[in-house]
């Protein structure tokens, strides 16, 4: 009987360690799993610039991150995918991801791409950090969509009230790419020039992947506008900056990140000189943490970043900061955290710069005004956080 | 071996053969695989359109992409504004019809390159309407949320269900194109393509045949347009400018024109090739390029044309393998 009892004890003592132990194997097994980490964007085509920096802020993050143990002891695992600057291949390669049950998706940064993927993602439940800018992406309703940088009517404000209150501009001319980034741009600039009755005199549209701005810089001089506002793709803007130095304008040239971002310096040489702006990001920034971060890029990569390389970084340690709080890898409790939420740098180094996002993912942060000195970009202020 | 590949009844097999791989597909492909075979169905029939006005009719067209756009805006609006999807599509391929008739007209007066370059007008201002006339098209944003149709009650809303809607619509009109192909039209277009004068002389009417040609390759296109909107569901000027026009004039090439598989084939190299070189990962469109060039190099005439070769080349070495025999045979005879 005795003996029937000790039996039965050690059977199910035997059983409890078996299910504890399991249990707990099943559980490491899970911590040990490496983090399928997705990252769709453009690798070619046109925006292969801005890709490239994204992609490459992101690898310097996952290895930085990797190298300290992962997120909650699970490693991440990155696969980039090429959208070819493309918003059919960019729809289709997001889809692929999808079917793999991602827990958060990277990218793209081409705002029609963004425009196009987001409703797959919002489908799936499964939050997207992207580098779009366009205006329209967070007014769509999405739950999951979080940007990296200021969307364009939180951007084109703060660079209105410089031509306002910095520049005394009565009269402006607006140079613009005819895509999805350069209408939603100019279609801000108009609203709020005229918010500051500013008036517009020229209105240029122009193509993405255009060679020649002779004839634009032609019409832009016969405006005689106080300052123009310059809101095309890095390649783009190098080759107007070009045009517009060879034509002679000494008419203020004022840009928003783009304009005044390291590929356009590099491209445009001297031409850059003299252009001032609103920066979102910069490599140039005087905060300890961006410089180390840049330097840390450019040992990494043996290039400068820009912008772009920035917000591939951060957007890495919003998952790590955002997974550590809920303690879970949960979708839907990533998004509905992270809605909100204000990540400092003394909480989580890697975001750089304190960031609050709100309900629709938009981001606010502070940000600069800047001048190209000498071919380098000068921090000339930095404006506060808008909700400060 | 050669007579057996070339049999009829191997024809038939292989031909069920596909037709059991495209219908048992969606049972072991998730979103993404199914998404990437609708997509090469429908480009299919994008490239099936424009080889009935290259490769059967051998007028260059760079416009093929521009007519899928006006196919795919035609549907998009109209299904949007809540019109059953196959009002839409009917009105889709009859506008292309139309527009393709008129645009034909030229096709009349220059031919070649000096053709190719009124098309490729054509195509860049079909992309300027749609970027800049916001209030129909809504500009550089394009359409979003365009509705997947609801047959009778069947809702193909899901990409399983879809992806049958696409494969039963792109089959019926396979088979109206192969009908074309096969009928007096189909025979009149060759005839343009090989010899005009002599199709003239023949009592072709090549005015009247040039222009149907060219109105039933681009109707042929705005049906892949009006399957294209509901696929993607998000599409935008873009989607449509140059590059789309002259990825179809690829496919079309590299598959074998006046052909009837080489389109199928074409497609499946442009929409399915890149995606498995992606293993190759930043090399993947390099490697892609080269995979081209060496196929226009060795066979200007298309996969297609590079199956004839080989079927023809062992067929031409029996032939002579048997004409040695009979020699050897009839002068052992002689030698008697």
């Amino acid at each position: 009987m005795i003996t029937t009892q000790l039996n039965r004890k050690t059977f199910l003592l035997a059983s409890a360690l078996l299910a504890g132990g399991l249990g707990l194997g099943l559980q490491a097994a899970q911590a040990a799993d490496p983090l399928y980490l997705p990252n769709v964007v453009e690798l070619s085509g046109p925006g292969a610039v801005s890709g490239t920096n994204w992609r490459d802020g992101i690898i310097l993050a996952v290895e930085e991150i990797n190298a300290k143990g992962g997120i909650l002891g699970r490693k991440i695992e990155l696969e980039n995918l090429d959208t070819q600057s493309d918003a059919g291949i960019s729809r289709a390669q997001m889809q692929k991801v999808l079917d793999k049950n991602p827990y958060v998706v990277l990218g793209p940064v081409f705002s029609g791409s963004v425009l196009v993927d987001m409703a797959l993602t919002s489908q799936a439940e499964v939050p997207e950090i992207m580098g779009g800018e366009a205006a329209a992406i967070t007014q769509k309703g999405s739950k999951y969509i979080f940007r990296t940088a200021f969307g364009q009517q939180s951007s084109i404000p703060k660079l209105a009230n410089y031509f306002r209150d910095g520049l005394k501009a009565k009269t402006v001319a607006v140079v613009w790419v005819n895509n999805d980034f350069g209408k939603g741009g100019r279609d801000n600039f108009i609203k709020e020039m005229a918010a500051r009755d500013i008036k517009v005199v020229a209105d240029i549209s122009t193509e993405s992947g255009q060679a020649d701005f002779s004839a634009d810089v032609v019409k832009v001089k016969g405006a005689n506008a106080d300052a123009i506002f310059v809101y095309t793709n890095e390649e783009e803007s190098a080759r107007f900056l070009k045009e517009a130095r060879k034509q002679g304008i000494k008419t203020p040239l004022i840009g928003e990140t783009t304009l005044l971002g390291q590929k356009v310096i590099d491209l445009a040489g001297d031409a850059a000189n003299g252009v001032k702006g609103h920066v979102g990001l910069s490599a140039d920034a005087p905060i300890p943490a961006v410089q180390e971060f840049a330097k840390k890029f450019k040992a990494r990569f043996n290039y400068v970043n820009d912008h772009n390389g920035i917000k591939g970084y951060i957007a890495v340690y919003m998952i790590k900061a955002v997974t550590e709080k809920t303690g879970k890898f949960d979708s839907k409790l990533f998004a509905s955290t992270l809605h909100g939420m204000t990540i400092k740098p003394e909480q989580e180094p890697g975001i750089l710069m304190e960031a609050t996002w709100d309900a629709n993912g938009d981001i606010d942060r502070a940000s600069f005004l800047a001048e190209i000195v000498d071919n380098k970009q000068k921090i000339v202020e930095i404006l506060p956080k808008l909700n400060k | 071996m050669i007579d057996f590949l070339t049999s009829r009844g191997f024809k038939i097999f292989f031909a069920l053969f596909i037709a059991a791989l495209l219908i048992t597909a969606p049972f072991y492909l998730r979103n993404f695989g199914l998404y990437l075979i609708a997509m090469w169905l429908v480009i299919s029939v994008a490239a099936l359109g424009l080889n009935l006005t290259l490769g059967y009719a051998g007028q260059v067209s760079m416009a093929q992409g521009a007519f899928v756009g006006i196919g795919a805006y035609v549907t998009g609006l109209m299904t949007l504004a809540g019109v059953p999807w196959p009002v839409a599509f009917l009105c889709s391929g009859l506008l292309c019809f139309v527009i393709g008739w008129v645009l034909g007209y030229p096709a009349l007066r220059v031919q070649h390159h000096y053709l190719a370059f009124v098309t490729l007008a054509f195509s860049t201002l079909v992309f300027l309407l749609m970027r800049n006339e916001e209030w129909l098209t809504k500009g550089i944003y394009g359409l979003t949320d365009v509705p997947r149709p609801i047959l009778f009650g069947w809702n193909t809303g899901k990409a399983f269900d879809f992806y049958f809607f696409v494969l039963g619509v792109v089959t019926l009109l396979s088979l109206g194109v192969w009908w074309i192909i096969r009928s007096p039209w189909g025979r009149a277009f060759v005839a343009l393509r090989e010899n005009p004068v002599r199709a003239l002389s023949l009592g072709v009417d090549t005015r009247r045949y040039t222009l149907m040609a060219f109105a039933m390759g681009s109707a042929i296109g705005g049906f892949a347009g009006a399957l294209y909107a509901p696929l993607v569901q998000f599409f935008e000027p873009n989607s449509f400018a140059l590059p789309l026009s002259l990825n179809l004039l690829l496919m079309v090439i590299v598959g074998g024109g006046g052909t009837f598989f080489g389109p199928f084939i074409g497609a499946a190299t442009a929409v399915l090739l890149p995606e498995w070189l992606r293993i190759a990962q930043g090399y993947y469109l390099i490697i892609y390029a080269i995979v081209v060039m060496v196929l226009m190099l060795f066979c200007p005439t298309g996969i297609m044309g590079l199956g004839d070769r080989f079927i023809s080349h062992f067929r031409q070495k029996r032939i002579s393998a048997e004409r040695a025999e009979k020699a050897k045979d009839m002068s052992q005879q002689e030698g008697k």
